[in-house]
């Protein structure tokens, strides 16, 4: 099933699928990629951002930013 | 020369990961344990109070140490007597501008270049500095201030500006002068007005807070959450107000690390010092033309006219023109003024947020003028406003309160 | 000859800094920034070498005005050696960084940093077969301890830009 990130659930894990295009560049220096697997850590009520790990390293993401990823979730 | 392009590096990485790196089993540690805990918000918002009200109550226990116990018997008891022995010329306007008060008996009220100027400047703001600055420093270094951005997102979100925008926020808490300068690291315009506008005008600097702690040591809990919740409501209304955008947020979430002695103290050197340099010479030249102005009546003439918008808009007493203006030079040296006026504890208060939210000093100024004057008229124009209806506002809850 | 520290915020790239550099260290602000950085000597076989340590950037794309300030300072000492300090356990997204120095035509070394931290990841890399498809030196390093740091230095000096093709036909074989 193909979900946003700012829709995965806590501890969920998902492979990403596809990244917004301008956004691609910005994300990739964390490590964040199509074809890694994703885990969601924590996500903050009240449209606050969301925190994912990826290779072990955690990135904090705004709800405008975990929108414009698409991940898979098996 | 070839150059990739984002998807033809990843492989290449892939490739080479392939060949060089096996990925073992990963336990959990606690570190990580740790790490996710402080920046979840179920149990990441209470310890991030916790570690701020510890931070807190160091920076209080060390300034006062240092402050109470050390210099102030120091400057009392040693500094001002010396001065007013050998300052020759009692009457004189020159023992009023480099001694003051010649009956005075401790630093706070002789108001003298040499003996309040030097007091405040190294006896009560050098150890809040000193302190705040370790502070920070530390939680730089161990990687625990991204995750007090990632906590604060939310709200920082709803007033306009991005997570990391606590760093100017704590930086300022220490000087505004930095922080305005700090305002260049977030990325639009809307950002950076919105910020250095409430951030001048709502955030004590550690000189004043340092102050406040001598001169108003019960209520200053109340004065600082009273500015606090300004920097919020002003900072909604801005948001609301100015077009722009505020960027998303998107940072690393690094491991805890221990921090270095090296690094630290190298930082807090670095720090330290330039705060120095920027601020002695305002506070002995800010002493100097205070004095000045007092001798010439230009403070009394003030007080005067403006008297009527004190006593009957703000609820102070006329006399607090006179520290309102030093304020603009020094805003530490304000607050110590006020303490020697004769007035109620609700007026302190008022008079104290007064002082803070009033004018910034005239560093913070001349940093925001390099920001550009379009910014800074505009950061005027909502002081103004903010200063009027916010300090109106306390009055009128002391009036409600039955207290005024 | 002049060394920049470049890499990752938070890797140990101050530590490794101080462990490199004697007393003489200069802080300064980047021009017209509050961005500062570090600059600071070392003795190389007699030889009196610059170091300085660049903010942590994660990309040459950069996403914020310290970012900004560290590609702005690799693009200003286009005849430095640039010694990449990554995160051994994050190694793939370190790599990405060097990569992209790389292809600029930079001479690189690499720090691998926090080396026991991968260990106890059990994050095993073949040091000697990296170096080999990279075909620059890399060098494990725990900067806490000081172990690797020796080998940096001296390793360092040898090194020159290398072809991205090159890399692509040494890691097929």
């Amino acid at each position: 099933m193909e979900k946003k990130i700012s829709e995965m659930n806590y501890n969920e894990e998902a492979i990403v699928k596809s990244i917004d295009e301008d956004l691609k560049l910005k994300v990739a220096g964390m490590g964040i990629r199509v074809g890694k697997n994703l885990k969601m850590i924590t996500k903050h009520p009240m449209k606050g951002p969301v925190v994912v790990s990826v290779d072990g390293a955690n990135t904090s993401l705004g709800l405008g930013v975990a929108d414009k990823i698409i991940v898979e979730i098996e | 020369m070839t150059k990739l392009d984002v998807d033809e590096r990843w492989d290449l990485i892939d490739k080479i990961s392939k060949k060089t790196v096996t990925f073992g089993e990963y336990k959990h540690t606690l570190k990580d344990a740790i790490g996710e805990l402080t920046v979840k918000p179920l149990t990441g918002i209470p310890i991030a109070i916790a570690v701020l009200y510890g931070f807190w109550s160091f920076f209080s226990s060390f300034a006062g140490f240092f402050t109470d116990g050390f210099f102030v018997k120091l400057f009392d008891e040693h500094w001002l007597l010396w001065l007013q022995e050998i300052f020759p010329g009692k009457e004189s306007w020159l023992y009023y501008i480099f001694v003051g008060d010649p009956s005075a008996t401790n630093c706070f009220e002789a108001f003298g270049v040499l003996t309040s100027g030097f007091f405040v400047a190294i006896g009560v703001v050098l150890p809040a500095i000193v302190a705040f600055y370790l502070i920070l420093t530390l939680l730089e270094d161990s990687g625990y201030l991204p995750r007090l951005a990632v906590l604060i997102d939310t709200i920082l979100h709803r007033i306009g500006l991005h997570g990391y925008a606590i760093v100017p926020t704590i930086l300022s808490l220490g000087c505004n002068v930095p922080a305005v300068a700090a305002t260049r690291v977030l990325e639009t315009r809307k950002e950076r007005f919105i910020m250095m506008t409430i951030l001048a005008i709502f955030i004590p600097c550690g000189a004043q807070l340092g102050i406040m702690k001598e001169v108003i040591p019960d209520t200053m809990g109340f004065v600082i959450f009273y500015l606090f919740m300004g920097y919020l409501i002003f900072g909604f209304i801005l948001n609301k107000i100015i077009p722009g955008k505020t960027p998303e947020m998107l940072i690393d979430v690094p491991p805890y690390q221990m921090p270095t002695a090296q690094n630290v103290g190298r930082k807090l050197w670095m720090r330290t010092s330039s705060f120095f340099k920027v601020a002695l010479p305002f506070v002995l030249l800010g002493c100097v033309i205070v004095n000045v102005l007092y001798l010439t009546g230009f403070i009394a003439w003030m007080g005067d006219i403006l008297s009527p918008l004190f006593i009957g808009w703000f609820g102070v007493p006329s006399e607090t023109a006179g520290p309102l203006i030093a304020a603009f030079l020094r805003k530490d040296l304000a607050v110590a003024q006020l303490s020697a006026i004769e007035m109620t504890r609700y007026q302190m208060i008022s008079a104290v947020v007064l002082v803070s939210i009033y004018f910034p000093c005239v560093a913070t100024f001349a940093m925001m003028l390099r920001e550009g004057w379009k910014e800074l008229l505009g950061s005027i124009a909502v002081l103004a406003m903010v200063v009027t209806l916010y300090g109106g506002l306390l009055h009128l809850i002391w009036i409600l309160l039955g207290v005024a | 000859m002049k060394i920049l520290l470049m890499g990752h915020p938070n890797v140990g790239k101050s530590v490794l800094f101080n462990r490199l550099t004697g007393a003489n260290v200069i802080e300064s602000n980047y021009p017209g920034t509050t961005i500062d950085y570090t600059k600071g000597y070392m003795r190389v076989g007699g030889e009196e070498v610059e170091v300085i340590d660049v903010p942590g950037t994660f990309s040459l794309d950069p996403k914020d005005k310290a970012e900004e300030v560290a590609v702005k300072m690799l693009h200003e000492s286009r005849d430095a050696t640039v010694i990449c300090v990554i995160d051994a356990s994050k190694i793939e997204r370190g790599l990405y960084l060097v990569l992209e120095i790389v292809e600029e035509g930079y001479s690189v070394a690499i720090a691998l940093n926090m080396w026991d931290v991968a260990e106890d990841k059990n994050i095993k890399i073949d040091v000697v077969n990296l170096e080999r498809i990279l075909g620059v030196p890399v060098v494990s390093t725990t900067a806490i301890s000081g172990e690797g740091i020796k080998e940096l230095v001296s390793r360092s000096r040898g090194t020159a830009p290398v072809e991205v093709d090159d890399i692509f036909e040494r890691v097929e074989d």
